[in-house]
């Protein structure tokens, strides 16, 4: 009886679908929630290097925040993190947008070319890291090679080793690799929109700019949320690419908070101040995630 | 006549695009001393080929095997718990589902760098790690877990509310409904965000290496990495090891890239 | 798992015959590549000694130390590991490695009288032997003769102060062809202290005296080679194989690098090559060297601390071919090869060996060098002055060592 009722209730409406968010949840709760919370944990503790093994540690108070507050490289860190995020993000984002449209034209081949793009997704970052440290090297880089035979630059520009570029040859890594994941998820997102809609729109007169301000940007709408925040989450991720380029050099110009924080933990050894980076970063994406849930909920209401 | 202009424009913005892939094959056929040349050979004057070597001497057939395993280990996981997850979270108002969706985005935050301490802590304390490639699944599958379902979730939001209620009115029970009417129809999101899970997850590096301690067990990055820290100096060997171990990725891909492409341009509803 | 299933079958074999040795599997973390020395040497020993199997797991330089520290708190260690030698006191401090000297002392295959001093003092914390070092290697300075010839210089009189090093350097710089007359590693790791100190400490500094004049001239030395663009910028990313690398290419004159890169660069360079001693501040400076190598250490909660010690006598008893086999100085002093490869090499870098200074020891050490590596980076990138970045960095020392 009481079995039956179970099942009924897994059969139907909100059990059902209840019952298939409980599950993934439970998941992530028992495989993240726990190094998410160690870490905010170890953030307010004194930690040893030798004491990983345990959650038991002296309490230190807001000690470790003031400490890492002070740290004459904490202001420019975080800027640099604010410049990696915004100008991934924007480029990667936009690319990905052009590329997705242009391949919505019909002509021969489309299908297979835009399948292409694909192959920045395949590489696995430390391969990515390795191939653009050979194209950025400053005496025998590739890119430097085709920017002189253009005629654009006069000398060589270092690329990793000059603090002026080192964080922008990163970042320019880091859009190669994000361009694929954003032009796919935009293309599926744009395959979704019946073709009827622009007819119509075509008919009443709209060119191309209308059509792309009033039909496609408000129906991308949920894409675009899901795309913007994975894009910000994943950046604030990408820790192969700066360890393979600039290890966050020279003299931290390249350096952002994810990189920052896993030097304090394990190269330095100050494993709570590599925690209270983390738990900042956790703040941050906390904020990312309200805003991404907001913009669903406005899908959900028009 | 516009219609292959485009064409060749298409082409151009990919050969941009991938020059950093043909970089690294251009360089794995160099001579280690022709690759400090300036100016840079843009094609290998005495092209040698080393992959029989490299592949040789590294065994490398054994690891991507392993990887395999995770990867696909990895990508069922995720689309056993995600598909429905996502499906539900797209229906689904209120300030639980909320909750649940930003519990899916904010547990992802930190990178594996970051968390692979505490997981190695907490896994040793259960005894995972006597099962290395199975504890490397179910952690990469929490991250993979997130995107799945944010992106299939966006994929379902686009079959619209009449299907299912018009399923539901022939009889079906919301069961049925997913798997009859919901399920076929969001075919191409999920296949395509499956496929990227899994060449993500092909590629993790992080929990391979810190939880899989036996070398046979080892996955291709795992050993891609240890052949780049030890031989810093050895380029071309690098470039033929990645080569490699790019080739079984993208042959896959070529070969199921109709498919993808196809469910791409179809869109969630043709 | 692995070591449950074997107990398994010790306990059963031991039953069953108590004649045989029960076989036991040493876990074996190494840092073997390019040359695969653990792998050969546990080879041999497998041979004789069936009893004793080495399963040996291949760890990254970067990661060795995390690996360490997360093994030891979680009780996961393997029986024998390899560390830098600077790590072994930041380890030993804790109290999680086997102290060495009795066995070392009781050893009939060890005699702790033959040591090289600096490797030996480098796995020492309070007066216990904590490491066995691997070997020992030091830094010299290798320039390409034939580059000497074509600019006018005496290949067989390589500069040996500072200012040769400059006039020579300028002389070897050919900025058309992206030629430089000198190259050393200042990228943002442990490799750019262990490169900067002999500099500092031929000047009279060293890693505890970093701000004093001599160590200040050291970094401002350094500053202006790159300023005169006689060194490349990349200095700033290249670790010592990517340097070693652009000397094969024939794109730097003169290097400084350890005495690894000789089997390489027997077997890669096309050109006449020679090594020299490092270069000293000025005629009748002191001589300094770094000191490098890994060493050995066994984890306290190794089960088979005594096969472990055995492999280690092993590969000491080896000692006299490493010159030759794997291109380090042996940890043997009286191990000195018959017939050794390269002799004028192995003339110089015998020589200056004896001038090697370890770093450290001290149990903070990762800080200490981090604090010396902000300020070379600091100062190479114009961020501040030498002696301002080497002022921060003898605070932030003065503050980890009190």
């Amino acid at each position: 009886m009481l079995q039956s009722g179970f099942a009924k209730y897994l059969r139907d409406g909100k059990g059902f679908e209840g019952t298939l968010i409980v599950a993934a949840v439970l998941y992530l709760l028992v495989f993240a929630a726990f190094p998410l919370i160690y870490t905010v944990v170890m953030s307010f503790q004194e930690v040893d290097m030798f004491t990983l093994g345990t959650l038991v540690r002296p309490f230190a108070g807001l000690q470790n925040y003031t400490d890492l507050f002070h740290r004459p490289e904490f202001a420019p860190i975080v800027w640099n993190t604010v410049i990696f995020v915004t100008l991934s993000i924007a480029f990667q984002l936009t690319i990905g947008f052009a590329l997705a449209l242009f391949f919505l034209q019909d002509f021969p081949g489309s299908t297979y070319v835009r399948g292409l793009f694909l192959a920045g997704w395949i590489l696995p970052a430390l391969v990515v890291g390795a191939v653009w440290r050979w194209i950025f090297a400053g005496d025998f880089g590739v890119l430097n090679y085709a920017l002189q035979s253009l005629g654009l630059i006069d000398g060589q520009i270092y690329w990793l080793s000059d603090p002026a570029y080192a964080l922008y040859s990163v970042i320019i890594a880091n859009i190669w690799l994000g361009i694929p994941f954003n032009m796919i998820l935009l293309s599926v997102g744009l395959a979704g929109i019946p073709g009827d809609v622009y007819e119509a729109a075509e008919m009443d007169g709209a060119n191309v700019f209308q059509r792309f301000l009033t039909i496609t940007l408000p129906m991308m709408g949920p894409t675009l949320g899901a795309v913007i925040a994975l894009g910000v989450i994943f950046t604030l991720q990408q820790f192969d690419l700066v360890a393979a380029l600039t290890q966050g050099g020279p003299a931290n110009a390249s350096n952002v908070a994810q990189y920052w924080s896993w030097q304090m933990s394990f190269q330095t050894y100050e494993i709570s101040g590599g925690a209270t980076v983390a738990t900042m970063m956790i703040a941050l994406v906390i904020v990312v995630a309200v805003i991404y849930v907001r913009s669903v909920q406005r899908e959900q209401s028009f | 006549m516009k219609r292959y202009l485009l064409l060749a424009l298409a082409l151009l913005f990919a050969a941009i695009y991938l020059f950093p892939v043909y970089w690294m094959y251009a360089t794995a056929l160099k001579t280690s001393g022709s690759i400090f040349k300036y100016p840079p050979e843009l094609w290998p004057s005495e092209p040698l080929v080393q992959v029989s070597r490299v592949f040789a001497e590294h065994d490398i057939g054994r690891y991507l095997w392993n990887s395999l395993l995770v990867a696909s280990g990895i990508t069922a996981i995720t689309m056993l718990l995600g598909t429905g997850a996502a499906y539900a979270l797209a229906n689904a108002r209120g300030t639980k589902a909320n909750i649940a969706l930003f519990l899916v985005i904010v547990l992802q935050v930190l990178p594996p760098s970051l968390m692979v301490t505490p997981l190695f802590v907490a896994f040793n304390h259960v005894g995972l790690l006597d099962y290395p490639r199975t504890a490397v699944v179910l952690a990469t599958a929490a991250k993979t877990l997130a995107f799945y379902i944010v992106l299939c979730r966006a994929t379902f939001t686009q079959v619209p509310r009449e299907l299912k209620d018009a399923a539901l009115v022939d009889g079906n029970s919301h069961l049925g409904a997913f798997f009859l009417i919901i399920l076929p129809l969001a075919r191409n999101g999920i296949l395509i965000t499956s496929v990227l899970v899994f060449l993500q997850s092909f590629g993790e590096y992080v929990y391979s290496r810190s939880f899989i301690a036996t070398r046979e067990l080892q996955t291709a990055t795992v050993n891609l990495a240890t052949y780049l820290s030890a031989n810093s100096a050895d380029w071309v060997g690098l470039m033929n090891y990645a080569g490699i171990y790019v080739a079984p990725i993208l042959i896959v891909f070529i070969l199921l890239q109709r498919q993808i492409v196809t469910g791409l341009t179809s869109g969630a509803l043709k | 798992m692995m070591r449950k299933l074997l107990l398994g079958l010790v306990f059963s074999t031991a039953a069953t015959s108590a004649v045989i040795a029960a076989p036991v599997t040493l876990q074996v973390w190494a840092l073997d590549e390019p040359v695969h020395f653990t792998e050969n040497m546990a080879k041999e020993f497998e041979a004789k000694n069936p009893d004793i199997k080495l399963d040996i797991k291949l760890v990254n330089f970067a990661n060795i130390l995390n690996d360490t520290i997360r093994a030891v708190s979680t009780n996961t260690a393997p029986d024998l590991l390899m560390l830098d030698n600077p790590d072994i006191a930041s380890v030993a401090s804790h109290d999680v490695l086997l102290d060495l000297s009795d066995r070392i002392a009781a050893s009939k295959v060890v005699d702790a009288k033959n040591f090289y001093p600096g490797p030996i003092n480098q796995s020492t914390w309070k007066g216990k032997i904590y490491g066995f070092p691997r070997g020992g290697n030091t830094l010299g300075l290798y320039y390409n003769a034939d580059l000497f010839k074509a600019a006018g210089l005496d290949p067989t009189k390589p500069p040996q102060t500072w200012d040769e090093i400059s006039a020579a350097a300028a002389k070897l710089t050919d900025a058309k062809k992206r030629q430089y007359g000198f190259g050393f590693s200042a990228v943002a790791t442990e490799e750019s202290t262990f490169q900067f100190l002999p500099w500092a400490q031929s000047a009279g500094g060293d890693f505890n005296a970093i701000n004093t004049d001599g160590s200040v001239r050291a970094l401002q030395f350094w500053q202006k080679l790159v300023d005169d663009k006689v060194a490349t910028p990349e200095v700033l990313v290249l670790n010592q194989p990517d340097l070693g690398s652009q000397f094969v290419a024939g794109n730097i004159g003169m290097i400084v690098t350890g005495c690894w890169e000789l089997p390489r660069f027997a077997k890669e360079v096309k050109f006449d090559w020679r090594v020299a001693l490092m270069p000293i501040e000025k005629a009748g400076a002191p001589r300094a060297s770094a000191l490098g190598e890994l060493a050995y250490a066994v984890p306290k909660t190794s089960a088979h601390p005594d096969e472990a010690f055995k492999f280690l006598e092993y590969i000491y008893s080896q000692s006299s071919r490493d010159w030759n086999e794997y291109g380090w100085l042996p940890l043997d002093q009286t191990a000195t090869p018959k017939d050794p490869k390269w002799p004028e090499a192995y003339s110089v870098f015998a020589e200056q060996m004896k001038y090697a200074r370890g770093r450290g020891p001290s149990p903070v050490w990762p800080k200490v060098s981090k604090a010396i590596q902000t300020a070379i980076q600091d100062t190479l990138t114009h961020k501040t002055d030498a002696k301002t970045a080497l002022d921060t960095a003898q605070a932030t020392i003065d503050g980890l060592i009190k």
